[in-house]
This record gives C-alpha cells, structure tokens and sequence, in this order.
C-alpha cells in the first residue's frame, strides 16, 4: 500500500477518527485506525465496537492496499510534520511516513487488516435528512442533563421521539429534565423512541460544522448519521426511559420573569461560596425582586438581589445551581420565565417568549 | 492511670431476644438461621449448644444434632433494636461506647472509680440493670486493654464476669491457649503446629522476625504481641464517632461466595437500621475484608446522595466485596460500615422519577415503629430460599 496526500486532509479524518477508536489498550486492534487506498481515494474506518466511522478523502493511489496503525501515535506523527505533501507506504508491517523533499521519515507497526472488526453497514438503509443547525441546537440543549451514573445506564443518554413531524428530545438525571420538540417542514419517517449515548451526540458536534444536512437512520439497535462523505453509527442505550411526560407539570401556580444576563452573573458570583458537595442555593422571591444566596458555611455567605417581574406569594425554593446555570448557558434571547407550585414540587425554567424547548428542576429540601 | 476496658457481650443475642419475645421458647433449645438446606446457624441459647450446636454450623447438621429444638428465622430489625436498648444503657456508664458489632460493645471505664465504685463492682451493677430492664443476660470481660477484655468476656459464659488485673495479662493469655486466643484462626494453628508450638509461652520464645517469617508480616506481629497479652490494635480505628460499623469475625473462614453475601446482607441491614435508629444518614458505604493469613483490606464508595435502605448499602457492598475479594478465597472476618455520617447528611435533592430504594427506606421506617409498637413484622428478603 502507497499514497499520497498533504498533511492538512488526512489530519482533520484522523483527529475525528480517534475518538471512535479504544482508548484502553494500545496494542488492540481496535485502537488503530484502518486505511485502504485504491482509485485515488483513501478510505478511513474506525471502530471500538460500540461507536463506529467511515470516512473518505482523495488521495493519490500510488499503489493499492490495506492496512491498520495505532490512531493515537498515528494522529500525533501527523500533527507534528510540515504543511506538505505526505507518502504513506506499508512495507513489512510497517507503516513508513515520509515528508517529499525533507529529511523525515516515522515508521509505525501495523496490524494487518484481517484482524479487523467488520463495521456496521448503511449501504441498505434509509436515510432522512434534517438540518445540521436543527439537530446539534436540539443536542445542546438536553445533553447537560443526562446522568453520568451507570447504574441508571438508561439515562446516560439523551432519549428522541418521533412524533409526526416533530422530533423531540429529553436529557435527565432523574433531578432535572431538559426537553426540546422541534418541528421539521419535512415528513420525517416513523421510528420507535430511542435513547443515544451522550459520547455518539458529542462525536456528532465535533464532526459537524453547523451547516448544510445531516442524514438519520435509525434501526433497532443503532444510529447512523452521514455528514458529507462520513458515516458515523454508534449502538443505541438498551433499557425504559423514565415515562418523562409525567414529571412535566402541565401547569404552575406562580411565575418569575428576569433577565437572563443578570441572573446568570449573579448565579456566578453567589456560587463562589456555595457548598461544593450539596451546591445548593436559595431563591426567594417576592415583589418585584429575587434573591439569590448560598447558605451560611465555614467559609462565609454570598447574596445578590436582582430586579424581576413577580407578583405572587413570597416563596423560598432550594436549588443545586448548576441546574440552573446549564441550562441558562444554552437558553437564547433576553429574559426566562421561572415558574413553580411550590417550594417541593418541579419548577419550570424556560425562555420568555416560548421557544420549543423548557428545562424541569426538582428543588433540595430547604434545611 | 490505668486504663479500664470493657467488652460487653450479649449471651447468644438472637435466640436470648427469641426467648425473651417469646416465652414459651424459654428453657428450650432455639436455633435462630436460615433454614434452608444450605443455611448456617447463626446463633442457638445455651439449652441447644448442649447438643452440640453452635453459630455457624450448617443447619442440616444442627437439625441432626437437636431435632426437637426451636428453629427460627433471625429478626435483624427486632436485634438491631433490642441492640439499640442495650447501647443506650451502656451510653449511661461511659461516654466512650465502641459498639463493634450488634451484640458486643467496648466500654472504656477508665476513671469512672468515683461514680461506679471498683471495675468489679460496675460491672455487677451494669449486668443487673440489663437483665432487669431489658431482660437479657450478657458477660462481661474487663481488662486493661480491648484485647484482653473481650478474651475475658468469652473465659465465663453466660452471665459471667472476668476481670484480668494488669500485670496478669500473660498469666491469663497462658490459661486461654493458642487454641483460644482470640483472632487465632486454623491455619495459624496448623503452621504452628507443624514447628511444634503449641503454647503462648512457646510462641514467646520467638523473635518478631522469626515469627513474620512463619506467619507473614501482619499475622507475626498479631501474635507476637497477643501471646504478650499485649493488644494487637484489633479494634483501633474501625468504629470512629462518625461511622456506624458492624464486623463478624466467623467461626470458621468462609470462602463461598453465597455465604459471604448473606452474611453482607445482614450487615447491611444492620448498620441501616443503626443509623434509623440515630436518625443519622450517610453517603458513604465501606467494608472490611480479613483473609485466613491475617491481611485486611478495605474499601468505601462515596455516592452523591444519601442511602436510604439495607439494600441500597448491600448493593454497594457487594460491588466493593468484589473489587476485594477472588472467588474460594478464605475470608475470617467481614465488616460492613457506614462513614461520614451526619444528623442530617447533605440536602437532599428530591427526584423527578420515583426512587426506588426512597421507598424502602421509608417502608423500613415503618417496619421500625410498628417495631417498637409491639408489631412482629418479618422481611421476606433476609430468608434463604429453600432449596
């Protein structure tokens, strides 16, 4: 095997790749990447068995083949060589790389590809197409809430629904819940409810560049999304997610409205000295004004009062603040709506006006 | 000044309470374990050990042993309980109480001359007030250090009181024997044997390195020192004000997984219900692992919210025994604690979806005072199954 291309086209394949690739044992197979070039093109896989991607790129075949090299050290080689054009050629179960013209050359063991896993195949499949803006501003906004517990393994991921033309989305924890529904102009096909890993989401954000299409197709037990001349698939989460509808309050009695800008510097500034373990702050609210402070702790205290447009009852509501600091990163336009029952029951965060999507907190208990 | 220990033991806590709730089981043989085929005894009144019966025999053989004798299933929640009332009396006599498992707790006497008169004469009177106001017979072993009190405790049982004076402690080690000295196990015995020792006075003609090259590093020094009647730091350390810890040093080492679970499970239940009790909570489980030649490791797991149920702390401790422990290794003793144990624990952040172990925690709060209203309440989850 023997091809050439410049350093900047295999680089940026290879960055991607890595991360699809095992990271726990070096000497594995599946911590290499596989390259196989013919017809002046260069086709690039890798796989760690649960998440997977195909990619391809023109090359210059110089002589056609196949072969595996460890993806870590592969990709640290590439980044480290000039701007130029670079020859790969396999010999002996070794990769050589070489700059034209320069005196650097790298040589890599290879494995050979036969010991290679077989990657899921899309060829057959169906693919419906949304945008890419619409899919990862619909990731952002749930994928902070899922839980990094694996004993709630069905959490881990994000869960999506098919409902006619509207593809909804939910992250929780079991503590909080974030959920976007957006509708798409176009008929999107019926597929039942999945939950996706959070790790084949991140992939999806750093192999997207926020233009153009994406494509979807969703089988039983995998996902599979194609951007340009990559297809990357990942298994799916196995298990129930939570029946998620009932915890969304259809309404609440009392509703808080304040800008975002303020009410995120002032979670900023009080969460200096909020309890790490608990992270818990107070939120009282009463006309025309809402407080935010941390509990009183071996360090000191830290309150900000800030101006918003309440009318109800005077009610303390006990929260972890990075509930409300995740979400109020992501969330768009200039004012939230704070709405709530009661001090024990979930609070609504959402952006004011309506948009698609609400964040759901379940409050700590006071004292 | 010198110091005084206590152990107090309850004499054969499960089936004593047995006898105690029900009367008509008094004076009879009571075999309190699984009844299962493959259940062990866990622990049987005096009437039945003179058939031979004792903790941690197989149950079959104890059914061989004393057909006519009461067997029931052990009431973790009722012990725990009357454990509970046990503690609280001794609170009154000591401010230092180290209780190290549900039926044994240290007392440390030292100085409490002027309120309770001599060690002799308080233990007396401790022993009479738990007898008249709990209706439960114990022994009590005093000595100057936790070792050789909770040998002195176990040299006259039932209802018996021993006091080692300082200065006889090797006197005392020499009449206890190798055989009996406390945390000696059958392996120990049988290297020692194998060198023809078969005396404290033998081992303590022994070097410290003559002796960690025959037993190991660990089992050298505990028996250099405990053939010294010097106490071997057995106790040190493993039940801090903060922690709610239960351990079980077994009659004979266990290596089968099976077992080794039930006897976690008990455990578990044991220290939730401790804590319950307390009204303490804690986010931290831990065990304590000793294998047959001595080594002890330990393990804790921090979780980000409290524990709510005996099984929830199983749960985890199962997890940490297998992060400890290879399948058919001998383990000698396990312990089971809850740590960083607070009146409160840390807010508590409510969940969205039904948690499951919340729920049985709050049904184990309700069983604890239908408990205490009198109520016989049996958790299906502590039987063997029948196989």
């Amino acid at each position: 095997m023997k091809f050439a291309c410049h350093k900047s086209s295999i680089l940026k394949e290879i960055v991607l790749a890595l991360d699809f690739t095992s990271q726990r044992n070096a000497l594995s197979v599946v911590s290499n990447v596989y390259l196989e070039t013919k017809d002046n093109l260069l086709y690039i896989k890798a796989t760690d068995q649960n998440v997977g991607l195909k990619s391809v790129i023109p090359v210059e075949t110089i002589e056609e083949g196949a072969t595996t090299v460890f993806c870590d050290k592969f990709l640290g080689i590439l980044r480290s060589l000039p701007e130029e054009t670079i020859v790969f050629e396999e010999v002996h179960d070794k990769l050589f790389i070489q700059v034209e013209n320069k005196a650097i050359s790298f040589e890599l063991r290879t494995i050979s590809v036969d010991k290679y896993p077989t990657l899921e195949e899309s060829d057959e499949l169906e693919f419906f197409a949304l945008s890419q803006k619409d899919l990862l501003a619909m990731i952002d906004q749930t994928i902070f809430a899922i839980s990094d517990d694996e004993t709630r393994h069905f959490m881990t991921g994000v869960y999506l629904e098919q409902d006619g033309n509207q593809l909804v989305m939910v992250g929780t924890d079991g503590k909080r819940l974030s959920f976007i529904g957006r509708k798409f102009e176009k008929q999107l096909p019926e597929f039942k409810p999945i939950i996706i890993p959070a790790k084949f989401l991140s992939l999806l954000k750093k192999g997207g560049t926020q233009e153009g299409e994406v494509e979807l197709s969703i089988t039983d037990s995998i996902i599979f999304a194609r951007l340009g001349d990559q297809v990357m698939y990942s298994s799916l989460i196995k298990g129930t997610f939570p029946s998620y509808k009932r915890v969304i309050p259809a309404s609440q009695s009392f509703e808080c409205k304040v800008e975002i800008g303020p009410m995120n510097e002032a979670l900023k500034r009080v969460s200096l000295l909020v309890e790490n373990k608990a992270k818990r702050i107070y939120i009282d609210l009463e006309e025309g004004l809402l407080t935010i402070s941390s509990e009183e702790s071996d360090f000191g205290q830290a309150k900000e009062v800030i101006a918003c447009d309440y009318s109800g009852d005077a009610m303390r509501l006990a929260m972890n603040y990075t509930f409300l600091v995740s979400p109020l990163r992501v969330m768009e336009g200039e004012q939230l709506s704070l709405s709530f029952t009661d001090a024990n029951r979930a609070v609504t965060l959402r952006p004011e006006p309506q948009r698609d999507y609400f964040h759901i907190i379940m409050p700590m208990q006071k004292e | 000044m010198e110091s005084v220990w206590f152990h107090v033991d309850m004499d054969a806590f499960y089936a004593s309470v047995e006898q105690l709730d029900n009367p008509s089981y008094r004076g009879k043989p009571v075999v309190v374990g699984g009844l299962g085929n493959r259940g062990v005894v866990s622990a049987c009144s005096y009437e039945a050990r003179t058939y031979g019966v004792h903790s941690a025999l197989p149950m079959y053989r104890a059914r061989q042993l004393c057909p006519h004798a009461i067997f029931v299933t052990p009431r973790i929640e009722r012990y725990s309980e009357a454990s509970h009332q046990v503690v609280s009396l001794l609170k009154e006599f000591s401010p230092t109480v180290q209780q190290i498992s549900i039926d044994e707790a240290f007392l440390d006497m030292t100085g409490t001359e002027r309120l309770y008169g001599k060690p002799r004469q308080a233990a007396t009177l401790l022993k009479n007030r738990v007898k008249n106001e709990i209706g439960l017979t114990t022994s009590v072993g005093i000595g100057t250090s936790r070792f050789i009190a909770k040998m002195a405790s176990g040299y006259d049982k039932p209802d018996g009181l021993c006091r080692i004076s300082k200065g006889n402690e090797e006197r005392f080690i020499d009449t206890i024997g190798l055989k009996k000295l406390f945390g000696i196990g059958e392996a120990t015995l049988a290297i020692l044997n194998r060198h023809s020792i078969t005396t404290p006075a033998q081992v303590r003609e022994f070097s410290l390195e003559h002796l960690q090259a025959l037993l190991g590093e660990s089992g050298g020094l505990y028996l250099y020192h405990a053939c010294r009647g010097i106490d071997p730091g057995i106790y040190t350390g493993v039940t801090k004000s903060r922690s709610i810890s239960t351990e079980n040093t077994f009659a004979n080492d266990i290596d089968n997984e099976k077992e080794l679970l039930q006897q976690l499970l008990m455990m578990s239940h044991e220290v939730m219900f401790r804590a319950l009790q307390e009204n303490l909570s804690s986010s931290t489980v831990a065990i304590k692992v000793r294998f047959s030649d001595f080594t002890t490791v330990s393990a804790q797991k921090g979780l980000d919210h409290n524990l709510y149920s005996g099984e929830q702390i199983y749960e985890v401790a199962q997890e940490l025994l297998k992060s400890r422990w290879r399948d058919s290794q001998k383990v000698r003793l396990l312990g089971v604690g809850l740590y960083g144990v607070s009146d409160q624990g840390p807010p508590v952040q409510q969940e969205l979806f039904e948690d499951p172990y919340k729920r049985k925690g709050e049904l184990e709060k309700a069983v604890l005072s239908l408990r205490s209203k009198g109520r016989n309440i049996q958790k299906a989850s502590l039987l063997e199954e029948n196989d």
